[in-house]
């Protein structure tokens, strides 16, 4: 038994307004989370929401989240996402909902992920584009979307410019 | 990869809400969506089966699916929500303007006649109150047999914890007596919001007690058989009832001149998809094959 195994669910949160997205931080998330587990599956689970549970990455422009459980109770923990209405911060409730779209065991395959799924996201704007400069700008994001490693921390940020284009 | 279905959308006055419902479905990634019109029929005064507006009239664009090259599929449903017998007429010629038809049966008696003799599609199960008759074996193994499918929607669920229990408590029920098989989970969603990922409900069929197999078919290749199968009840019926001249291409069904069917819409006859996950159930379509009854005949032509 040599290390403690976590499981990283990849989520999306979805708003019916983006500007109401930038509010949210990723303690705001995880008080939802928490909320929410405990509202569904009692104190048990709100005591294993409390073992190794974490939010390790929240971009706000696009509204991925990435979420940390232990292994053997990443399903009862997912189970309660679904009914998560709403996420509260600061007093500002914002109407959502998570979406989950992977469940990885390491950070690094929900990144190979996240630049798949980013990369079909561009490629679905990409018709909808109105001018060519911004057709430009998209199909140069989709390009560069790459994981290089020396890059890694960036190749997020480029795929998100990408997609801010087109906001 | 296989194809997600959602087969409860209630529209509501608001062609905008419709519109945004259908865009969030599109990007969660459901292939194919059904509008549900209710229809309550009271025997108090006679109301009329409302019509479904046409997809074409609806929207102007349809959304691509999210992962794939296609737009979303809409389809039409009518549920009606009944507890006598008589309020449910088998062969109404408004009928046939609907893609599905569901029934949601408030009695024990009409729940038998569903499960056994009526021609629909799908079997909604109450879930914002305690179930008011128990499942039966019987009547569930026959329809299980003929093809028809129960319905659970989530939505109740999620907006409220009173009806949370009720949902689990008679879903739990309804798997007791059907052992996981034939059952969808749809959504029953008004506003985009209440939408959930198809992966999201897969692991709430977990919670309900179906199998990880179950739970992802439940999502997925029960909801194309229930589709298949009311496809199928349409042309059977349309076959029966237009005459041989106007059908000019063989090997295509003839379409019934009162259904106003989208014509930009996919097929009814799809291309073979992956076979479902499951190692238990067999393709969709082969299970239809086996359920092939003798429909009763329907009125004579004028």
């Amino acid at each position: 038994m040599v290390r403690q195994k976590s499981r990283y669910l990849l989520c999306e949160l979805n708003v019916s307004d983006r500007s109401r997205l930038l509010l949210l931080d990723d303690r705001a998330v995880r008080e939802a989370v928490r909320a929410t587990v405990a509202r569904i599956h009692g104190d048990y689970g709100a005591a294993l929401c409390s073992l190794r549970f974490s939010v390790k990455y929240l971009n706000a422009h696009t509204g991925i989240v990435f979420l940390r459980c232990p292994k053997n109770c990443y399903r009862l923990i997912w189970s309660a996402l679904p009914f998560i209405t709403s996420v509260e911060n600061q007093g500002q409730k914002v109407p959502c909902f998570l979406n989950c779209l992977h469940v990885g065991g390491t950070i690094r395959t929900c990144q190979k992920f996240l630049i798949r799924y980013n990369t079909q996201q561009l490629h679905r704007m990409l018709p909808q584009c109105k001018s060519e400069e911004e057709k430009l700008q998209v199909r140069k994001a989709i390009l560069n979307c790459s994981l290089i490693k020396r890059n890694e921390g960036g190749f997020e940020d480029e795929a998100e410019s990408g997609e801010d284009d087109e906001e | 990869m296989s194809v997600f279905m959602d087969l409860n959308l209630r529209p509501t006055a608001e062609r905008s809400t419709l519109q945004s419902l259908l865009d969030t479905a599109a990007h969660l990634g459901y292939s194919a969506v059904a509008i549900n019109y209710v229809f309550e029929p009271t025997s108090k005064k006679k109301q009329e089966i409302p019509k479904p507006t046409p997809t074409s009239e609806l929207f102007d664009k349809l959304p691509t699916v999210q992962g794939r090259s296609r737009p979303i599929r809409v389809l039409n449903r009518l549920t009606i929500v009944a507890s006598d017998a008589s309020h449910f007429r088998p062969s109404a010629p408004e009928f046939r303007s609907f893609d599905l038809l569901a029934i949601h049966p408030t009695s024990e008696k009409l729940f038998h006649a569903a499960c056994m003799t009526f021609d629909v599609d799908i079997i909604c199960v109450t879930v914002t109150e305690k179930l008011p008759f128990f499942f039966k074996r019987a009547p569930v193994s026959g329809a299980v047999e003929r093809g028809l499918v129960f319905e659970l929607c989530y939505v109740p669920a999620i907006r409220d914890s009173t009806t949370r229990r009720y949902t689990i408590a008679n879903a739990v029920c309804l798997l007791e007596s059907c052992k996981g098989r034939n059952v969808i989970l749809s959504s029953g969603a008004e506003k985009p919001l209440e939408l959930r990922g198809p992966y999201d409900i897969a692991n709430l069929g977990l919670l309900f007690g179906l199998s990880e197999g179950d739970a992802k078919e439940a999502v997925s290749s029960t909801c194309r058989s229930a589709v298949l199968h009311g496809v199928h009840t349409l042309q059977v019926s349309a076959d029966t009832r237009a005459p041989a001249s106007c059908c000019q291409k063989p090997g295509r069904p003839p379409a019934a001149p009162s259904t106003p069917r989208d014509c930009a819409q996919a097929p009814p006859t799809r291309p073979a998809q992956t076979p479902p996950t499951s190692r238990k159930s067999p393709i969709p379509g082969q299970r239809l094959q086996t359920n092939l009854q003798p429909r009763e005949p329907d009125p004579p032509p004028q």
